[in-house]
């Protein structure tokens, strides 16, 4: 038969009654901890590194890396419309791109404007196309010819990596 | 005659306040999912490209050296057409009919032969490290795009864009 201690019972009720807040001063020490170093990788130029909002990029398995002391200029190409920098600048449709020539000399002078500045700065001017997978090549390839005439060497197309070889190969 | 302190003072003065973190946790509420909803969740790769150049290259090879057989892949709307320099042989990958592989709507292009081919290419002509990509107007860029991503996968880092041009000659009298 179990018997019951009196004192013990006391004591433990009056311990129960002193239980102290939850000490969550470790818990925000370590959500401090998390959030220095979220806001350390976290970086800034987003346009560079996220797919623009309704376009599909194509997927690939290899990646280069920016040249060194490069600096790019992002130029999305939507089926509808040509956004330019950052600030997704609207300058027009690809078939104004492609048949007016007001459309195309504002894009060039933004690009030229855009190469001169990084140049000034030592860096080396990139132009960085996102384009969505369904355009026809000769909209890249106008675009390329263009922008090499605004001194833009050094381009590079932006794509979803994968490690899946068979993603790229279709099957 | 002496007072004591107050029992609220006492009781102070024993038990150290805590700090007020109701604030500091509310600012983590909304910081930590702004921060995740900013990170990145779709890896984003970057595939750079050359300009062809009227030049021709090889000034970092030694001359003795014979240079290396140039590559060219041109992306055609129903085919890639692979010619290397010197060979009159033409390789040629048709696009594989839509409707033995599925109910898609378009051609399929056989990624597998080009991978296959640029493999044994690269294995042949083991010194040449650049391809040059033509891609015809009509071919998509997610085409171009996984014509380049082989090539780079197989050993050809550099890709050569090379643009078609079209050249218009007045007749004489016309």
């Amino acid at each position: 038969m179990k018997t019951y201690n009196a004192g013990a019972i006391a004591s433990k009720t009056k311990k129960s009654h002193t239980v102290k807040d939850l000490n969550i001063t470790s818990l925000i020490d370590i959500l401090t901890l998390l959030l220095l170093f979220m806001l350390k990788n976290i970086s800034m130029d987003a346009s560079q590194k996220s797919a623009p909002e309704g376009m599909l990029l194509p997927t690939v398995v290899s990646a280069d890396k920016l040249i060194e002391s490069g600096q790019a200029v992002v130029v999305k190409i939507y089926p509808d419309r040509i956004l330019y920098g950052t600030e997704n600048t609207n300058v027009g449709s690809l078939q104004d791109f492609m048949t007016k020539r007001s459309t195309r000399k504002t894009l060039l002078r933004f690009l030229k404007l855009e190469a001169k500045e990084i140049a000034t700065s030592g860096n080396k001017p990139c132009l960085l196309i996102q384009a969505d997978k369904n355009l026809d090549c000769k909209y890249i390839t106008e675009f390329i010819k263009f922008s090499a005439g605004a001194a833009f060497a050094n381009i590079y197309f932006s794509a979803i990596h994968t490690d899946n070889k068979n993603e790229v190969l279709g099957l | 005659m002496y007072k004591g302190p107050s029992s609220s003072r006492r009781l102070s003065q024993k038990e150290p306040r805590n700090p007020n973190l109701i604030p500091i946790m509310n600012l983590f509420i909304v910081i930590i999912p702004m921060l995740m909803t900013i990170m990145v969740s779709v890896h984003i790769s970057m595939v750079g490209i050359n300009l062809s150049s009227s030049r021709g290259g090889g000034g970092e090879q030694p001359e003795d050296k014979e240079p290396p057989k140039k590559i060219t892949l041109a992306l055609i709307p129903d085919r890639f057409e692979i010619q290397v320099e010197g060979q009159k042989e033409i390789i040629e990958i048709p696009v594989i009919p839509v409707d033995s592989i599925s109910a898609d709507a378009g051609v399929k292009y056989d990624f597998i032969t080009l991978d296959k081919k640029i493999s044994e290419l690269k294995k042949e002509i083991e010194n040449q490290n650049t391809i040059v990509v033509l891609p015809y107007s009509g071919v998509k860029f997610d085409i171009l795009l996984r014509a380049i991503d082989i090539c780079k996968d197989n050993g050809f880092p550099n890709i050569k864009y090379l643009t078609v041009t079209k050249k218009f000659y007045r007749v004489q009298g016309k």
